[in-house]
């Protein structure tokens, strides 16, 4: 008798626990159907004090952490390795934001993860300040120099509207109105100088959502609008350093 | 005396942490702040878009900044009532659309709210007409009006776009 009413509780106990688990179950799912999580790009905002903070480096503290960059960025940050980026003369606000990033896993590199994340706040800003401060003019004794392959003329042509005009028809903004040197937007990377190879990677990157760090989404709209031979167009005339001299009202060259 | 006075100001100084509600009451139910859109928020990057409501009407948010409007194509379904959400990143800009007599100013940190319907299907072209910098001229996009059942059935968390048609 004893040992049967034992039975009978231990069942209903059981009951119970497979209730309590079935609800919470339930109830987990339900609220992770009901908020889907924010796709933030960047932690970064264009606060004043974001600003003041990247714009307050010391070049020459900067100049001393940076010979760690030397091997990929080049000694005066030009490079010749295409997957890197020209740093010389780039804007400070422009690093700033891709090494804090580079920090925050909003943007991925195997490289540049970790050692963005060995800087600190104050590394950054003094290595953004002497990276801005490098010349990108080359004179006559420097060895700095543009590669001597020119787009040909049918792409010469293409890049030099679309970095002019744009193309209205499609919405397509020309890239001399936030990347320079017309105007620049705030965080906007010049592109002047660029390495070709790399205007090429970043272009892919953002049509295909590989990189995804860019605020408000501008970039991953252009590229994925643009057509793979304007893509390889517009790394061509960046990289031969078309980028330098103000395109003129009489488009191509 | 003097503590006394002292005592009044420190609240005074402390306005903005002490009392956030009010602050809201008195900025409005509209104010976003323009630098942080990315971050929190109803114009986050996977809210942007249209959203189907339990009416059957359609709720569009855009984010217009120098020289585009985010998302790049908007598809809403003909016939129906379109409520739209749109602010700006930066600058004044107005969107237009094409072939309509729409215009909605668009003004960083406040949203923009405006009730719209389009009864034929067809696409127009976005336009912003409201100088904004130098690649004004080329700020356009593109509003894809397709009919009712053409309109793909979004679930609550989905938001529909050119792309996803």
């Amino acid at each position: 008798m004893r040992r049967n009413n034992r039975h009978t509780l231990s069942h209903r106990t059981f009951a119970w626990v497979v209730a309590a688990i079935v609800v919470a179950a339930g109830s987990a799912i339900l609220v992770a159907s009901d908020a889907a999580p924010d796709r933030i790009p960047s932690l970064v905002t264009w606060t004043s004090d974001n600003i003041a903070a990247a714009t307050s480096g010391d070049a020459f503290r900067g100049m001393l952490l940076a010979k760690r960059c030397d091997h990929c960025h080049g000694a005066e940050g030009f490079t010749a390795v295409g997957s890197t980026p020209n740093l010389a003369g780039m804007n400070k606000l422009a690093i700033w934001k891709q090494l804090e990033d580079f920090r925050s896993h909003k943007r991925n590199s195997r490289v540049m993860e970790p050692i963005a994340e060995s800087l600190s706040s104050r590394d950054v800003a003094d290595v953004v300040s002497y990276y801005a401060d490098l010349p990108v003019f080359t004179d006559p004794q420097d060895n700095r120099v543009f590669p001597e392959a020119q787009p040909d003329a049918g792409h010469a042509a293409i890049a030099s509207r679309l970095v002019t005009f744009g193309d209205g028809e499609r919405g397509i903004p020309p890239c001399q109105s936030c990347h320079g040197p017309v105007a620049y937007r705030v965080g906007v990377p010049s592109l002047a100088s660029q390495n070709g190879d790399y205007v090429l990677n970043q272009l892919e990157a953002f049509a295909d959502r590989g990189r995804a760090n860019d605020i408000n989404m501008p970039m991953r709209t252009i590229s994925a609008l643009l057509s793979e031979d304007e893509r390889h167009a517009l790394a061509e005339y960046y990289g031969a350093g078309l980028g330098l001299q103000p395109a003129g009202a009489s488009g191509a060259k | 005396m003097f503590t006394v006075l002292a005592l009044c100001l420190i609240p005074a100084t402390r306005y903005y942490q002490v009392d956030e509600p009010l602050l809201r009451f008195l900025r409005g139910s509209r104010h976003v702040d323009p630098l942080a859109l990315h971050l929190a928020g109803e114009f986050v990057e996977n809210n942007l878009g249209t959203e189907q409501d339990a009416d059957g009407s359609v709720t569009v948010r855009m984010i217009a900044q120098q020289y585009l409007f985010v998302p790049h194509c908007i598809l809403v379904p003909a016939g129906v009532p379109v409520h739209l959400r749109i602010t700006s990143a930066d600058a004044v800009h107005s969107l237009t659309f094409n072939g309509t007599n729409y215009a909605v100013k668009v003004l960083p940190g406040t949203i923009s709210v405006a009730e719209l319907q389009f009864p034929r299907a067809g696409e127009y072209k976005t336009v912003c007409r409201e100088f904004c910098g130098a690649g004004h001229y080329a700020m356009r996009s593109e509003l894809k009006v397709v009919p009712r059942d053409q309109f793909p059935a979004l679930r609550a968390e989905e938001r529909g776009n050119c792309a996803a048609q």
